[in-house]
């Protein structure tokens, strides 16, 4: 009797504990996009095209939000560096296009060209984290600012001459968009793409995605995987435990980087154009805070919050424009996606956490 | 002691916010600014007709605002209410011209003023010289110059990259 | 023992400060490059400077007392930014004109910066050890709701009389708001040129008001406060000092300052970009300072002005210098963007280096003495 009443307790605390977890900015963000799905049909959205583009987005985005776990893991804090990792999906990208491979093979081109680059930047960058431990976030910003600036004056003085890639009138200087149009746009999203009615799932990119996963997933619970979890979760402690702490945060940090690399090629199948020069500026914030409306935490990341993060994330910013236009012919989806993203970051950031800092 | 040291802080707070809010009372009085349009014709005011001169040149601050011949308008900021312009009046062509100095007081709720001033200059009423100036209806604008002096990168803080609608 | 007290020892040879100054020396090495190669007079780069000096010194002074604070650099300055330009906005629909308009536009931004300084300032307390990560955050997230405000409650819950600032669809803020009935009155109240260098004397005088006033309130027992809690929290903890109110504090001088900043860089300019006109300028006052020589714990005065000068002049001169060497435009201006990006990441990554030194050298320190004493008692 005694112990029944016992459990109840802990059952209900625990309850308590998960609803804590999960976070009230979370919990409003799920309920404002369950409001949105409600109201789509009575505001006269169409609820299949609606869910269509969210799936769409989810799988351009997500592979980019998968790129945060790794650093959150070891401990090295959100990735606000994730256009290192996107500026060396673009090298292979253009580089791919240059080479004159079309079709998906220059996809397949693209992101092994582009893996040398995620390492020798992803060995710098994480190089650089490991030098400042505790005020990597701030860093990684600016390491992203500043490659993204630097990259921008090499897209226009690297030797490219492909014509549909450069300027036509100079000859040189690689364009702000280039189309993919005959190279591999949507070539995983058609890859056994199902339509029923106006609902349409591109399956091949939402399997590539969970290939990645997985991978992701099974890393984790090899031996190096373990040790990146220890080393997040205490770094003294995995010290002691003859942990090589510079080396598994190192690794974390090219993963990251690679991951971000394919994230790009990803983004860009799904989106048919390459978008150089300022685009990556800004993208590692809407990764970042997907993850976290997941329900990551600074020093606390699984895959679980990748998928609900960016489906959460990326439903509102297809949602809120169709139905708040609907309803109230005012488009304050700009804002509001501001306003959500940089709050749930914000929380995120004042969130009491132990070891990282 | 202290309460009396808190008191006094709280006073000095006061006495603080009041004074912000009076500077603030005053800038309104004393920055209000105006548009004040100058119309050189001809006006009928119960009756009597104004003849416009040949050429009416304003002068603002010492500074030549407008040189009006018949039928113009010229224009010039003001700010405050007591306004002062100085007026240089050729009747004829070829003939002497004449200065004046003019003072009068603006109207606080008018934004754009039009003063005609064959009828100021006659001393008819103000309804007869005083009128608001109503811009009308603002056309569809054309792309305006942003003059920045930093960088042309337009960024979108927090936002992501720009996707079109799907 | 012995030599463990050299390295403590804070000894300064060449080299080091070399070190310490790389980042000015390395801005002078660079405008030496680009000047010749840019072509410009030395009267041209000189009213340049001075123009842009007039512009910013303010908006970047701003920036010290909360390093004073130990609060590193405050990309929330942002925030007092935008209350400038709600103040601006305001004081320009009522047709308030010239200098009281500018008072006026300080005035209304007052309210506005205390509460966001409040708002930023309890966060940053919730943040403490990551603040300049979460004031960048936090400036992204109030230019959320600064555009919520400005684009949708102007002109609907808000009034705004007129409509040349108003969108054509009757609410929200145009993307340009002039300023010309205010433009340069402030720079040319008291006019004065000196061989066709124009020198905005007023501007001049008020932003040295404000370096006496951060010099005497870096006096005050609140400064003195803030000192303390910038050197260690729990020492002015335990010295009776509220350390989590003089932060709040320190941010809310610094909003507070950075939107009078932003009414005497706007009046400048002479006209608003309402949704972009702040969106950097928090990077570029601190690139600036940086520039001249501060670092994230640590800055003066005269960091200030020699960023200034350094900051600026490679901004004027970079683009043609890039044309030159290159023979493309563009290639100058994101090398300024780089080069003011790079800087403020060398200037954190150093800080943190030194900090990270700082600490070992401590523990190490701390382990020669317990050795120390240990031998000791051993001895006895």
């Amino acid at each position: 009797m005694n112990e029944n009443t016992l459990e109840k307790r802990t059952f209900k605390e625990r309850a308590k504990e998960a609803l804590k977890d999960f976070g009230l900015p979370r919990l409003i963000i799920t309920g404002f996009l369950l409001l949105l799905f409600i109201l789509a049909p009575f505001v006269g959205a169409d609820l299949p095209t609606q869910i269509t583009n969210t799936i769409n987005r989810f799988s351009w985005n997500a592979v980019m939000v998968l790129a945060m776990v790794p650093m959150v893991h070891s401990g090295c804090g959100l990735n606000f560096g994730l256009p290192l990792g996107i500026i060396s999906g673009l090298l292979g990208a253009t580089l791919s296009l240059q080479f004159g491979f079309t079709g998906p093979l220059s996809f397949l081109m693209a992101i092994i060209i582009s893996t040398p680059f995620a390492v020798v930047l992803g060995s710098f960058y994480g190089w650089l984290l490991n030098k400042i431990k505790g005020g990597e976030m701030m860093i990684a910003t600016y390491v992203g600012f500043s490659s993204v600036s630097f990259m921008c004056m090499m897209w226009l003085l690297l030797p490219y001459n492909k014509p549909d890639m450069v300027w036509g009138m100079a000859g040189k200087g690689l364009r702000t968009t280039i189309s993919l149009e005959g190279y591999y746009s949507q070539v995983l999203a058609s890859f056994l793409q199902i339509n029923i009615g106006n609902l349409s799932i591109p399956v091949g990119a939402l399997l590539f995605f969970a290939l990645l996963a997985f991978l992701m997933w099974a890393f984790l619970h090899t031996k190096t995987g373990t040790a990146m979890t220890a080393v997040g979760s205490n770094p003294t402690f995995a010290k002691a435990a003859g942990i090589n702490v510079d080396k598994v945060r190192m690794i974390s940090v090219i993963m990251s980087t690679w991951l971000g690399a394919c994230g790009i090629l990803v983004y860009e199948q799904g989106f048919g154009f390459i978008q150089l020069y300022m685009a990556p500026f800004y993208m590692a914030l809407p990764a970042v805070s997907a993850i976290l409306i997941g329900g990551a935490s600074v020093n606390k990341a699984s895959i679980t919050n990748v998928i609900i993060g960016t489906f959460l994330f990326q439903g509102i910013v297809t949602m809120t424009p169709t139905v708040m236009n609907n309803m109230i012919h005012m488009d304050m989806s700009e804002v509001i996606r501001i306003i959500v993203s940089n709050g749930m970051i914000l929380y995120a950031l004042t969130r009491r956490t132990e070891g990282a800092k | 002691m202290e309460n009396k040291k808190k008191k006094r802080m709280i006073l000095f707070r006061i006495l603080t916010v009041l004074a912000l809010i009076a500077i603030a009372g005053v800038m309104f009085i004393i920055g209000r600014g105006h548009t004040v349009y100058f119309d050189s014709k001809a006006v009928t005011y119960e009756g009597t007709t104004v003849e416009a001169p040949y050429k009416i040149e304003v002068y603002v601050k010492g500074e030549r605002v407008a040189k009006l011949y018949e039928g113009e308008r010229g224009m010039a900021g003001w700010m405050g209410q007591n306004f002062n312009m100085e007026l240089e009046i050729t009747a004829e062509k070829g003939g002497d011209s004449v200065r004046q100095a003019v003072s009068m007081t603006l109207p606080y709720n008018m934004d754009g003023i039009i003063l005609n001033i064959p009828a100021l200059l006659k001393g008819l009423p103000e309804q007869a010289y005083l009128s608001e100036f109503i811009p009308a209806a603002v056309e569809e604008e054309a792309t305006e110059e942003v003059i920045t002096d930093e960088f042309g990168i337009t960024d979108e803080p927090g936002g992501g990259a720009e996707e079109p609608a799907p | 023992m012995n030599k463990n007290k050299v390295s403590t020892k804070p000894s300064r040879s060449i080299g080091e400060l070399l070190r310490d100054n790389s980042v000015p020396l390395m801005f002078i090495l660079i405008c030496a490059v680009c000047i010749p190669l840019s072509g410009f007079s030395p009267s041209y780069l000189l009213d340049e400077i001075i123009t842009r000096m007039g512009r910013n010194v303010f908006l970047i002074l701003s920036l010290l007392i909360p390093i004073m604070a130990g609060m590193g650099l405050n990309f929330g300055m942002t925030l007092g930014a935008m209350a400038g330009e709600i103040g601006l906005i305001l004081a320009s629909d009522w047709q308030i004109v010239g200098i009281p308009g500018m008072v006026l536009a300080m005035i209304i931004s007052i309210p506005i910066s205390m509460f966001l300084g409040f708002v930023c300032g309890t966060i940053l307390n919730m943040a403490k050890g990551r603040e300049m990560v979460t004031s960048y955050i936090i400036s992204y997230f109030i230019n959320g709701i600064y555009q919520l405000v400005v684009l949708y409650l102007m002109g609907s819950i808000i009034p705004i009389i007129h409509n040349s600032i108003k969108l054509p669809r009757g609410y929200g803020i145009r993307n340009t708001v002039s300023l010309l009935e205010m433009r340069q009155k402030l720079d040319n109240l008291i006019p004065l040129t000196i061989g066709g260098v124009k020198i905005p004397v007023a501007t001049f005088i008020v932003i040295g008001l404000l370096c006496v006033f951060i010099i005497w309130f870096s006096k005050t027992k609140l400064g003195q406060d803030m000192r303390a809690v910038g050197q260690d929290m729990q020492v002015a903890k335990d010295a009776g000092i509220n350390v989590e109110k003089t932060r709040i504090i320190s941010i809310i001088i610094s909003t507070v300052l950075a939107g009078f900043g932003m009414v005497i860089y706007l009046q400048n300019m002479g006209n608003l970009a309402t949704y972009s006109a702040h969106s950097q300028i928090g990077m570029f006052c601190i690139a600036a300072l940086l520039v001249g020589g501060a670092s994230v714990d640590k800055a003066s005065i005269g960091n200030v002005f020699l960023g200034v000068i350094l900051f600026h002049l490679m901004f004027i001169v970079a683009p043609t210098a890039g044309a030159k060497i290159t023979g493309d435009s563009m290639i100058g201006e994101y090398f300024r963007v780089f080069v003011s990006y790079a800087v403020i990441t060398v200037a954190l990554v150093m800080y943190e280096t030194k900090k990270r030194k700082a600490k070992s050298r401590a523990g190490e320190q701390l382990a020669a003495d317990q050795a120390a004493e240990e031998e000791l008692s051993e001895e006895q």
